[in-house]
């Protein structure tokens, strides 16, 4: 019995090690580092980009980008970047329509959530792309880095 | 005599056919949006804080087909004692996580019915569940049910077939 277990284990786990590698959907075995810094984080889905805190900051002091929340509105409400809309991702399609004219006139997106293990910001990240945003970026760290750096945080429900 | 009866009862093949598609189904229904999303599940096994970040990618890759083949042989019935076995070990390991996520006071999604179904957060509610999910999984390992192929026999104890 426990052979079988064993074998059960190690035949599906390179069955998913296949099928990963042939997947278009797949991602990298390991873990890569993406910043010198920064702890290695799981991959972002192909064709995505992800912005580390430095550059989230950068983008923040010369308001280079519109930063997007993809937290709850409680979340938000506590604390969020200055300026930041709140889209969150389990809301997209009813509260998208109310902040399509700012989100247009962006330059450039970058969505957050609460931290590198949360995926709400890659949902709201691939909505946005699929609408044909040429620009986003994903903030993996998330609010959690942002306050935890010290940047400005902004609270309320207004941005 | 309880004891026997307790014994008699936990052992009816009726249960075991019963544990299995329950354990079975589970895991059926919560692999396969793990397998679409390996991304994803990744994240949520990083937020536990146990495995090296470098690995979390490796975990979130294989779990989901450990799942998914372990689930599918508990409820066509091949090799139902090392599946099961398996299944039970998931939630052994799921459980320990768990526990050492709470103690440590990390307010995180449990990744067991992943976003798609609902931002399901770890708490102490899911650690019972999966200790409930446990005892099924055991009853198929410790007593082999009944209405499975006779392939079962094979796996090294008799089976009561019903």
């Amino acid at each position: 019995m426990i052979v079988g277990a064993l074998a059960l284990v190690i035949g599906s786990a390179a069955i998913g090690i296949v099928v990963n590698q042939v997947s278009p959907r797949g991602i990298p075995l390991f873990s890569t580092t993406a910043a010198a810094d920064s702890p290695p984080a799981p991959a972002l889905p192909k064709g995505m980009r992800g912005v580390d805190l430095p550059e989230a900051r950068s983008s923040f002091d010369e308001h280079a980008a519109l930063f997007l929340d993809a937290r709850s509105p409680e979340d938000y409400a506590e604390g969020h970047v200055p300026g930041a809309l709140s889209l969150p991702a389990y809301e997209f399609d009813g509260r998208f329509p109310g902040i399509a004219d700012r989100v247009e006139e962006a330059q450039s997106i970058i969505v957050y959530c609460d931290g590198v293990e949360c995926s709400d910001s890659i949902h709201v990240a691939e909505r946005l792309v699929e609408y044909g945003f040429p620009d986003v970026s994903v903030f993996e760290s998330g609010w959690r880095a942002w306050a935890e750096s010290g940047a400005p945080v902004s609270e309320g429900a207004e941005p | 005599m309880t004891a026997a009866r307790l014994r008699a009862a936990l052992g009816r093949p009726a249960l075991g056919a019963c544990c299995r598609i329950l354990i079975g189904g589970i895991f059926l229904y919560t692999a396969g949006p793990k397998l679409l999303r390996p991304d994803e599940f990744a994240r949520l096994v990083y937020g536990y804080r146990i495995i090296h970040p470098d690995l979390v990618n490796l975990a979130g890759i294989t779990l989901p087909w450990i799942e998914l083949v372990a689930g599918v042989f508990l409820v066509i019935g091949i090799i139902p004692r090392s599946s099961a076995l398996v299944l039970a070990g998931l939630l052994g390991l799921f459980i320990v996580a768990g526990f050492l996520a709470l103690v440590r006071g990390l307010d995180i999604s449990c990744g067991c019915f992943f976003p798609f179904m609902g931002d399901h957060k770890l708490d102490w509610d899911l650690l019972v569940r999966d200790a409930i999910l446990i005892f099924f999984a055991l009853q198929v390992v410790v007593w082999p049910s009944g209405f499975v192929p006779n392939r079962s026999r094979s796996e090294g104890k008799g089976v009561s077939s019903g």
